[in-house]
């Protein structure tokens, strides 16, 4: 029963809430279980991985340095919505570089939403 | 017949979603499925105190889920970052952290992240309650 796949939504944008921070958290610890892990990055919550954060100016801690070591962790699908890049007015170039991370349309995320075991957000 | 672990994130008083998770777990109780294990984690943490003292005509969600764990044998485990940082602490982590008291209620265990990685490998369904 180890295969179970497990989806990770980042839906939100970061330190408004806790969110991005405590999925993020959920991510790496389940990287250690070696369950295969995709990091899904829709609507707002592309803001996570926005380059240049500097919420210390709000006595926050910085995590967005931390989706770098996704990888690292072997979570290698990191995703990010299309769409959700064009609304806001991003592109790739304006996020956090991390290996293998590829943008894929809203149908692609819905379709590997409804593959997954587990769809964990927060 | 199915095996469900739920993860309870929600603020215990300032909205539905504990009292939804109790509600949702007593009712798959009753229909023959299995309950592995409630995970608490963010704002969820917050119930496991044992010092919430609500009005007497409004629920007691800490008991609620302590007559629950005891009834039903199930085990409700809040992740210890989340627990720490919000002030709910057990006996050891008071001391760990030179805290002057402990608040866990007895029927509420405190434990790492990978409980509920663990619970999601066990479980055929985990259901999120925030």
């Amino acid at each position: 029963m180890m295969n179970k796949s497990i989806c990770i939504v980042f839906n939100k944008a970061p330190y408004g809430s806790q969110a991005g921070r405590e999925l993020l958290d959920i991510a790496l610890m389940a990287a250690a279980f070696d369950m295969p892990i995709t990091a899904l990055f829709v609507e707002q919550g592309v803001y996570q991985l926005l380059k240049g954060q500097e919420p210390d100016i709000l006595d926050i801690k910085n995590h967005s340095a931390t989706f770098k070591a996704l990888p690292l962790y072997g979570i290698e699908d990191i995703l990010v919505e299309e769409d959700a890049l064009q609304k806001f007015n991003l592109n790739v170039q304006e996020l956090v570089e991390i290996d293998g991370l590829k943008t894929i349309s809203s149908s692609h995320a819905q379709s590997l939403l409804a593959n997954s075991d587990f769809i964990l957000t927060l | 017949m199915a095996t469900y672990s739920l993860l309870v994130t929600a603020n215990p008083y300032s909205s539905q979603g504990q009292l939804r998770a109790i509600q949702f777990a007593k009712t798959l109780l009753e229909q023959g499925h299995e309950l592995m294990r409630v995970f608490f984690y963010a704002d969820g943490v917050l119930v496991a105190s044992r010092l919430h003292a609500p009005p007497a005509d409004e629920i007691n969600l800490t008991k609620a889920w302590a007559k629950l764990a005891i009834e039903k044998d199930i085990e409700l485990i809040a992740c210890v970052t989340a627990a720490n940082k919000r002030g709910i602490v057990n006996v050891a982590e008071a001391e760990r952290n030179a805290l002057t008291g402990n608040n866990l209620d007895p029927a509420f265990e405190i434990s790492g992240l990978g409980q509920l990685t663990e619970a999601m490998l066990n479980s055929d369904r985990l259901i999120t309650f925030g």
